[in-house]
């Protein structure tokens, strides 16, 4: 239990901070240093890498001692995904990824 | 006095249906939020804030990411500038996005380019910029209207979400594995915008540095991810632009 109130309140407005001033940082003085257009263009790839980011180390996770690590997520991810790029449908790529995941589960408990 | 008030209906109009085009395009990015929401929740608890401290945390920062790193951080005693600085580090995403976002604001009164500022999220912007990106006219009332559109569920669906997970921290199985429908639905929100080859390289860039980058700390990789990402972008489009050129070295 943490228990200090002080020193958790104080952490939760210093992240309060660090969302307002990330976030809001360049749509408030941006006008100041204005992006020329290569770099805005360059931008337009942001989303995508960060998203790739966020999701392979999730999928295929390694840690220096242990290694690679290959689960059934990973087989869920890939037939959600082919799914997706045959009906192009958003909902069915999570909900199909779920049911291969709880199926295989209950099919080879480990 | 007619025209006005019928260019005052049609701008009404307007709003509405861009506000409505946000909300429902955002819609399968809110699963993705409902779930991080009720995760984050669980999280907060599980690891010891009370509930009073979880629920002004859920509102006041409104950054999964940010909340999730902190946790930890909370729970070992860390020193507050280590908090501040993990906070800065896993929302420095935020400034690139803010950057991109900035052309669409601009005009605006400080006050508002504060509250939107503050309200873009990760599937806001993937929304949005997916949407208008490429928009030759940056800043008009369609592109503001569904940006709130897109941000006022989403801002809902996570505190909503994160008192579900707040209260019912204690009863979720952990064998439901909700964080991997997490990733899916971040998955539905990139695979729509593989469109360009440059996209697809840009994709396996980011995508062999975040693997490789893992082991580094407090999600400092996904930062290196997103740079490469969008160099290797960047690179592909010059290299095409190059190649489609008449009379270019290249053959």
């Amino acid at each position: 239990m943490i228990n200090q109130s002080w020193y958790v309140y104080s952490a939760i407005l210093l992240l309060a901070a660090t969302s307002v001033i990330c976030r809001t940082g360049y749509v408030l003085f941006g006008h100041l240093l204005p992006l020329p257009d290569r770099l805005q263009r360059a931008l337009r790839y942001a989303p995508l890498a960060a998203l790739t980011g966020i999701i392979v180390p999730e999928l295929l996770p390694w840690h220096p001692e242990v290694g690679p690590q290959v689960d059934l997520r990973l087989l869920a991810a890939v037939i959600a995904t082919a799914l997706f790029c045959w009906t192009r449908n958003s909902f069915l790529l999570i909900a199909s990824g779920m049911v291969v995941l709880w199926t295989v589960r209950w099919v080879f408990p480990s | 006095m007619n025209a006005a008030l019928s260019d005052r209906i049609a701008l009404r109009a307007l709003r509405r249906r861009a506000f409505i085009n946000g909300a429902r395009t955002i819609s399968p990015g809110l699963v993705a939020l409902a779930i991080w929401g009720i995760v984050t929740g669980v999280a907060m608890v599980k690891s010891g804030l009370s509930v009073t401290a979880a629920a002004i945390m859920s509102l006041l920062v409104y950054a999964g990411s940010a909340q999730l790193t902190a946790i930890p951080l909370l729970v070992v005693g860390a020193p507050l500038w280590l908090i501040f600085g993990a906070g800065i580090i896993v929302n420095l995403r935020f400034v690139i996005f803010g950057a991109a976002l900035q052309p669409y604001f601009k005009h605006m009164p400080w006050p508002k380019r504060l509250f939107l500022g503050f309200m873009n999220v990760d599937i806001v912007f993937v929304t949005f910029m997916g949407r208008f990106g490429s928009a030759p006219q940056k800043g008009n009332t369609e592109q503001l209207w569904f940006f709130i559109g897109a941000t006022i569920p989403c801002w809902l669906m996570w505190q909503l979400t994160s008192l579900i997970g707040i209260t019912l921290s204690a009863s979720v199985p952990e064998s439901w594995s909700l964080e991997f429908a997490a990733v899916l639905a971040l998955m539905a929100l990139m695979l729509p915008l593989l469109k360009t080859r440059p996209a697809v390289i840009s994709v396996v860039a980011a995508g062999v540095t975040a693997w490789l980058t893992q082991p580094w700390p407090l999600r400092i990789g996904l930062v290196a991810a997103t740079v490469v990402g969008i160099a290797a972008g960047m690179w592909a489009e010059s290299q095409i632009a190059k190649n489609a050129q008449p009379g270019s070295t290249a053959s």
